[in-house]
Order: structure tokens, then sequence, then C-alpha cells
């Protein structure tokens, strides 16, 4: 068979397409992944990083709230290593209905979430940051996840079962025989460089995106894009998920993730054309304040470290483009039986937390069409990394008296930290002092984990994430790039890029302790070391 | 306690006006959170070209030597700067292609000095570049430690092996016609750097690192040691929270560390830096001065305090407390008889005394000779 030859191509590389890609290639398929950009640009790195009980769906949205609570228990078992089980609380405030508190229980307990009415006492000393004011709390099981881990262990693992991934490859076209597609155009948005890829199924995964992917095969899916805003804290304020006990509404959430908080969201329909370039607006960024504070009101006192947005790839249903009726339900298109066109299938819809079960469902759906009778593994086959469920206990198996850099190494690669070189000090050195990345992590991310910039680096290692945002670790890692690539020119370009991205999350917020971080910086690279 | 000049911030600008008043027979304080602009100085002094008179001999007593010369000047990220006024180990070249053949010096497992970056740039101003790294066993301490290889601790060990240092180039050196080291040298002994250009037989050109900035932190040092030898207290550590002002003047501050024990002056100067030195800052709704509430320039709308382009001018940058001609403060409109504003916390609300460090210089020396006039 040709190299140019597959099974199935999928295209993006979210947490869908690489969720897509780990189930093809472990039910035996020869899958290729194709992305315009980096792993996890989309949705998938632009949310909450919430591990839904599903109980924010109970009461609307039913069915989703009975795939979240699922998912969840799954994800537990085989993501450990991207997940903090920290549970969560919904809470009622003075000006909230207390009557909808017992709705929500009854209609979580329909799903299958175990929510649990507490004391405000109890949840107050379950978790001391919550607006004390609150006159009801609910338990239930959610926790928090790192998207970008998640999303490039499922890679990896598609990979470990002899799948390829090109990123930075653009679709530009398919390759059509009358009603079927036989194959996809592409270009590499680096090099230019052009290459044609033959399958006889091609699934799109690609998000918001996925709805120019289906025009350009010629066929229509309604797609709504929901732009949300969220802003990080610089510090964990809670260590229990807030979320607010009443319809869903803006900033009602408050997720502690490693050592940041994320307050979100908002929900506002852009056009397409804004999707690639989504900024937060000063409106956002007072309404996220203003609601985050009810929920914990030290967040008025505590530095914002980044403010972000995402684009939910919401579908309409088939004959309400206006988008009224938008569940977060999984939506699997078999392009061939709703459009005649042969050779394409379409999975959106869904969210982070249903990942799993949308790759489940559209695998099914190409190894029906292909012929293969193998059923699916990944509810039960940790990913690489996710072996032991703690990732201190991990530190110790490999270190036996391990560091705190390495600790935070073994939280962020789980079992794979173990093949991360320590032996001398020169691999022990540590590039990002926030997070505690060392060069042997970021050498590997560049060895293994398709780097080609630093932004790249950042979504697999957390280099610049932490309060810095990147002073100082920015140029280090760029040096040890530019050694790996043997290019300095294009890395002094990407270090300006990096730098740029960095500042986009931060100049909507840039007062108090962010506008200082960002005058030190920008003074040093523009008048210190010359940029 | 009663001075005659109370000075708030130690910094480049409240040094070099305490020292200037302590020179001309004052008896001054500075209060100095110990946090200032010197730890990421670059060596020159941006928007100067010449020295001032006074500027010239007070640093030269200080035992800090400037140079200038019309040209370059080296930034650590491989580009090229036109040259001002420099510290004496700063290298300033007529024009970037300043050798033939080059010798990038770094030690192994240092990361804050760019030598990939550096023999790129030049290369590709025509220099052939070779880069080393040089293994010292002193260096072993420092390594075990993920994060101890950063500039101001290996220039501590330089400043005792730094002839091992000059042995190793010479060892290396082939017939490159310059040597490039990084800028760990002469934190403490002044001499170093000196005495290492004399042991190479070669231009040796030393280039900046991350900061902290070793070049800056041993002129904050000298120029401190200087305040104190003619007198000066320098209260290190130390925060103003308040002053207290009747009918235009200022008539005393409170500090965190002294209390109640008022510091008490005919005359203060606010050298407290912009807004990492935390001399102005801000909330969401405005931009401040915190000691005093002095009047600030600046745009109301939050969103005009930025550019989106990282490596724009930042708007915010310019802004700063509003003085009169004489850079008398001003509150509520009216300036203050007793009160001058220098240094970054002027932003760039004086253009005629340039910025950064030309700024500081200019209106510190300004300033002190205002008040003995």
């Amino acid at each position: 068979m040709n190299a140019n030859e597959f099974d199935v191509i999928i295209i993006g590389g979210g947490i869908t397409g690489a969720g897509t890609q780990r189930d093809c290639a472990m039910r035996g398929l020869r899958t290729l992944l194709v992305e315009r950009s980096d792993i996890a640009t989309g949705a998938t790195g632009r949310n909450h990083g919430l591990l839904h009980s599903g109980a924010r769906y109970a009461v609307n949205d039913p069915e989703s709230a009975r795939e979240c609570i699922e998912e969840n228990m799954i994800l537990r078992r085989i993501a450990a290593h991207c997940i903090d089980e920290t549970d969560g609380l919904f809470i009622t405030l003075p000006e909230d209905d207390l009557a909808y508190q017992a709705r929500f229980v009854e209609a979580c307990k329909n799903a299958g979430i175990a929510a649990e009415v507490i004391d405000p006492a109890e949840a107050r000393r379950l978790e001391p940051a919550v607006n004390p004011e609150l006159i009801g709390a609910v338990k239930v099981p959610d926790g928090s996840v790192d998207p970008f881990r998640l999303c490039a262990a499922n890679m990896l693992d598609a990979k470990l079962h002899g799948g390829q991934v090109r990123l930075y490859t653009e679709v530009t076209g398919f390759i059509r025989e009358g009603n079927t597609l036989k194959g996809i155009h592409t270009r590499n948005l680096q090099s230019g460089e052009e290459a044609d890829y033959y399958a006889p199924l091609i699934v799109n995964a690609g998000g918001i995106w996925g709805h120019h992917i289906a025009e350009m095969a010629g066929v229509q899916i309604g797609m709504y894009p929901a732009k949300g805003a969220l802003l990080i804290f610089a510090h964990r304020v809670n260590n229990v998920v807030i979320n607010r006990c009443r319809k869903p509404s803006n900033a009602d959430i408050l997720v502690p993730g490693d050592t940041v908080c994320v307050i979100g969201t908002t929900s506002t329909h852009i056009p397409f054309e804004e999707c690639d370039n989504v900024a937060v607006t000063p409106d956002e960024v007072n309404l996220l304040i203003t609601e985050g504070v009810k929920l914990a009101p030290s967040l008025s006192s505590t530095r914002i470290l980044r403010a972000y947005a995402g684009v939910r790839p919401l579908v309409s249903a088939d004959n309400d483009p206006t988008g009224r009726n938008i569940s977060r339900g999984i939506v699997c298109l078999d392009h061939e039986e709703r459009d005649g066109l042969k050779g394409l299938i379409t999975i959106t819809g869904g969210k982070l937390m249903t990942y799993r079960l949308m790759a489940e469902t559209a695998t099914d759906l190409v190894c029906k069409k292909l012929g293969v009778d193998k059923a699916c593994e990944t509810a039960t086959t940790p990913l690489p990394g996710s072996e032991e469920s703690s990732y201190e206990a991990v530190a110790q198996k490999i270190w036996e008296t391990p560091s705190t850099a390495q600790k935070a190494m073994a939280s962020r690669l789980g079992t794979r930290a173990s093949r991360i070189r320590t032996d001398n000090p020169y691999d022990r050195a540590l590039i990002c002092e926030c997070e505690e990345v060392s060069v042997g992590e970021i050498n590997a991310a560049i060895e293994r984990m398709d780097v080609s910039t630093l932004t790249d680096l950042r979504r697999r290692t957390r280099i610049g994430m932490g309060t810095c945002q990147g002073e100082f670790c920015a140029c280090r890692a760029a040096s040890l790039l530019a050694k790996a690539h043997a290019c300095v020119e294009k890395e002094r370009a990407d270090l300006a890029d990096f730098l740029n991205e960095r500042w986009k999350g931060n100049y909507p917020i840039s007062w108090g302790d962010t506008l200082r971080e960002a005058e030190y910086t920008q003074w040093v690279y523009k008048h210190v070391l010359g940029l | 306690m009663k001075f005659d000049t109370v000075i708030i911030g130690g910094g480049l600008a409240g040094l070099v006006a305490g020292i200037s008043l302590q020179r001309k027979g004052q008896n001054t304080a500075i209060v100095s959170t110990g946090q200032n602009a010197l730890h990421f100085f670059s060596g020159s002094f941006e928007s100067l070209q010449e020295a001032p008179p006074e500027m010239h001999s007070l640093f030269e007593e200080a035992g800090i030597r400037l140079h200038y010369r019309e040209g370059v000047r080296l930034m650590p990220l491989g580009t090229f700067r036109p040259s001002c006024l420099s510290l004496e180990d700063i290298s300033l070249f007529p024009s970037e292609k300043f050798a033939r053949k080059v010798l990038v010096v770094n030690f192994m497992g240092y990361h804050d000095f760019f030598s990939s970056f550096l023999a790129e740039g030049l290369e590709k101003q025509g220099m052939q570049c070779r880069i080393r790294f040089l293994n010292l066993p002193e260096l072993e301490k420092l390594e075990q430690s993920p994060s101890e290889m950063r500039s101001v601790q290996i220039a501590r060990t330089m400043d005792r092996i730094w002839e091992k240092v000059v042995q190793e180039v010479r060892i290396l050196l082939k017939d490159e016609d310059a040597v490039l080291l990084p800028q760990v040298f002469g934190l403490q002994d002044t001499s170093v750097p000196g005495r290492i250009k004399q042991g190479i037989p070669a231009q040796v050109v030393f280039c900046g690192t991350l900061p902290p900035s070793v070049p800056g932190i041993r002129t904050q040092m000298l120029l401190k040691r200087r305040y104190e030898v003619l007198g000066g207290t320098y209260l290190m550590g130390d925060e103003a929270l308040e002053a207290h002002v009747h009918d235009g003047v200022v008539h005393s501050i409170r500090t965190k560390n002294l209390d109640s024990h008022y510091l008490e002056g005919s005359h203060f100067i606010l050298a407290s830096g912009g807004f990492f030195s935390k001399g102005l800052r801000s909330n969401p709704f405005s931009i401040y001065e915190p000691v005093f509430g002095l009047d600030v320039e600046y745009n109301p709308d939050r969103n005009a305090w930025y550019d989106k382009a990282f490596a724009a001018d930042q708007p915010y940058m310019g802004y700063g407390v509003k003085t009169d001609a004489q850079l008398h403060a001003l509150a509520d409109g009216i300036p203050l008889k007793n009160l001058y504003a220098i240094g970054s916390i002027l932003g760039q609300t004086h253009p005629e005394l340039g910025s950064a460090a030309g700024l500081a210089i200019r209106s510190a020396l300004e300033v002190s000779a205002q008040i003995k006039k």
C-alpha cells in the first residue's frame, strides 16, 4: 500500500479528532490526522477545563447530563494524570431562588448524578473561599481536567498504535470521484509543501471550523458559533469547583486547575469570520469579575493572570437554521445517508467532557462502513501516562525522594515522566521556574511531541503559563528550540509571536500587578535584550 | 528625624540626587524598597550621549567609569542598537562588523546567555562565529540545583575564578580576533572586566544576560557606597506609606519601618519609579501615585492604556506624575513647593529630559541644582 493511503483520515487536531484517531487506531485502522494549526488550539484549549458532573445540564438537557456523568467516571479511570478530583458545589445565593434547588437535585438523580444537599456551614468548611452568604449548597462529583494534556495523550496513544499526525497542515480541497470523496489535498502552512492523501473515509472533526470543511465538500451543517470568555486568576483561590445553582447563565462556574482558577463564561453569537481571532472585550471582563466575586469574594483582590475566549461548536438542529433549539448533545452525521456524499462523516456538537463518546460514535460508524468488526476499548484502556492514579505515587516510584520539580513533572506527564532524563544537572536545570519545567522535559517534548513553536511547547509543558507569563522562560526555551530546529532566524520571529500571544491575554486586564509585570517584560525584551 | 532633603526611591535617580546633594553639603536620607530598575539596567544610559559635567565627576568618584563613542552596541539577542553613554565594560563599536571572526564563550548549563542568537546576529553582519561551552568544576555546585545557574550566582563565583576563565579562553582561542563573554564579571571587584581584557589576546566583548543585570547591581552598589561615604542615610527595605502636607508644603512622611518616627525634611524628592517599582499604581479605574496622591497624566479610558502589539510603544509607559517646569509635583493642579518628582515616575511627560537612565540622571541633577539654588 502507498504511503499516502490510509483507512481513515481525520481532519482536526482538537480533542474530538485526537480521540477519534486514538479509537480508530486502537481498532487496527491505519489513520492520518491533519490539523492546520497546533493541537488543542480551538475550543479544546479554550474552556474552563471543567470535568463536568453533568449537573449543570440536568434540568434543561438531561441527555447531555447523563452522557457527562458516564464519561466523568470513565475519564477518572483512563485519564488520571489529566484530572484533578476536586468535587463541586452548586450554591444558592440570597438573590437566587432556593426552590430551584429541589428541582435541580431531582433532575440530577434522574440523570444518575450523585447530588447531595449539604448545609451552608458544611459548604463553607468544605470550601473556605465560597461566598459566606450562601443559603443553600449541593455537592456533586465535578472535577478539573487539563485539556492540553488530554489531547496530547490521545494523540500520543494514536501514534503508539501506528497513527500518523500532520500538524500545520491545511486541507485545501477534496479529491472526488462523482459522489465519492477519495482523499484530501493539503498544504503545509510552514513549509508550503503540498501533498495528497487517500482514504475511503474522511472524518470531519474540525469543531467550529468543521462548518467550512463540510462546505468545501459541498454539504451544509448549520453551525452556530457561540463565543465564551473566561478569566484566569493567579492563585488557586478555591479547591472545589463552585457553580451557581440556577438556570445556566454568565460567569457562574469557578474551576480550580493546577496553580490557578478560572471563571467563566459568557455566551455571544459571533460571525464565522471572527472565529479565528476572538478577543475578550472590556464589558466581558467587567461582567466576569462582577459575577465571579459573587462565587468567591476573595477574587476581588486576586491578581488576574489572563483573559481568553473560545468558540463553542454548537450545531443547529437540521431544520432549525436559526439556532434556537441548540443542545450540547453529540451530532454524528453520515453524509452518505444524509446528503448522498460517500466517504465523509462529521462528528461535532458535544463537549470536551463527551469527546471519548463522540470518538466512539464516529469510530463505530467508520468501522461499520469499512466492515471492521472490533469493539471499542477506549473506555477501559488508560491513556499513556495514566496507568497510575496518583502522580505523587508515580513520582515516588521513579525517584524515591522526588523534588518538587519532579513531582510537578509527574503531575504533567503521569507515568511517562519516567522517560525524561534527569540523571545529570544539565537536564534538570529549570527553564520555567513558575511551573518548574526542566531542560529534559522540554527537549523530550520537542523530540517526541511535534513541537514547532514556543506556543506549541507551552501547550505540552505549561511553560509561560505561570505568574510571569513567559518573561524569563520564553527566551531560554527559544534557545533550546533554535538548537533543535537548527534555525535561529525562525526562532527569533517565533519568540516575538509567543510574546505577542501572551500579551493578547494580558492587555484586556492590564492593571495592578499584571501591568507591573507587563512593564517589566516589555522593557526587558525591547530595551535590555533587544528583540 | 529631620533631614535637609528626604528622597523616596533608591534607584538610579534617587541615588544620583542624593549623592549630588551630599556633595553640596546637605544631609539627606533615601527610603528604598530595594526594588528598582537598576536590576535590569542594560549598562547603557538611554537617551544620553555625553555625560552632563556633574555626572561625570560624580560617577568617577563613585568608581564608575563611563565612555561614549559614536556607533552601535550589541544587544543580548544578537541585534545592534545605536550607542549611548555606557559603563566602561559595555563595548561600543563604530559599526556592526566589529571583528572578522568571533569566539562566543558560554558556560555549560547556562541558559541566560543567548550564545546561538548572538552568533546568528553576528554572522548576519559578516562575522564568522564559533560557540564553545566552558565546563568549570567551580560551577558544579550551582549546576546541582536546578535554578542556581543565574547571572548573580555565577558572577559571585567569577569574582574568584575569573583568571581560570582567561586561561580557558586562551586555550580555546584559534584565529579569532574577538571573544564574546557573558556579562557576569566584576560584581564586587570592578577591576575584573579590564583585567580580563588585558589577559586575552583578542578584542574582548561582554554582552548582557537575562536579568538581574550584573553591571546594574554593581552600579547600584557603588553609588550606594558612595552616597553613604558622603554621609547619606540609606534606609534599605523601607517604604514610604503616607505624607503629611499642609498649605502646599510637605512636612514629613511616614514609612513602614520607622512608623511614628516621621521623616521630616525641608525638601522631598519622589524618585519611586514607574509601575514595576510601584511608584505608580493602577486598578481597573485609575492610575495613581500612592504616597502623596499626586496628579497623574493618563487617559481615563483603560482601553487606551495599551497597544495590542507587544512590541509597540505602550501608552501606559508614557504616563507619569504631573509637574511644573521646575519639576515640582502637582496635587489637585497646584504645585507642592518643596516636592520634586524625578526619574521614571515622570513617564514621558518631559520628553526634553529624555527617557529611562537619561531621564533619571537629567532630572536628578536638575532638581539637585534647584534645591541648592
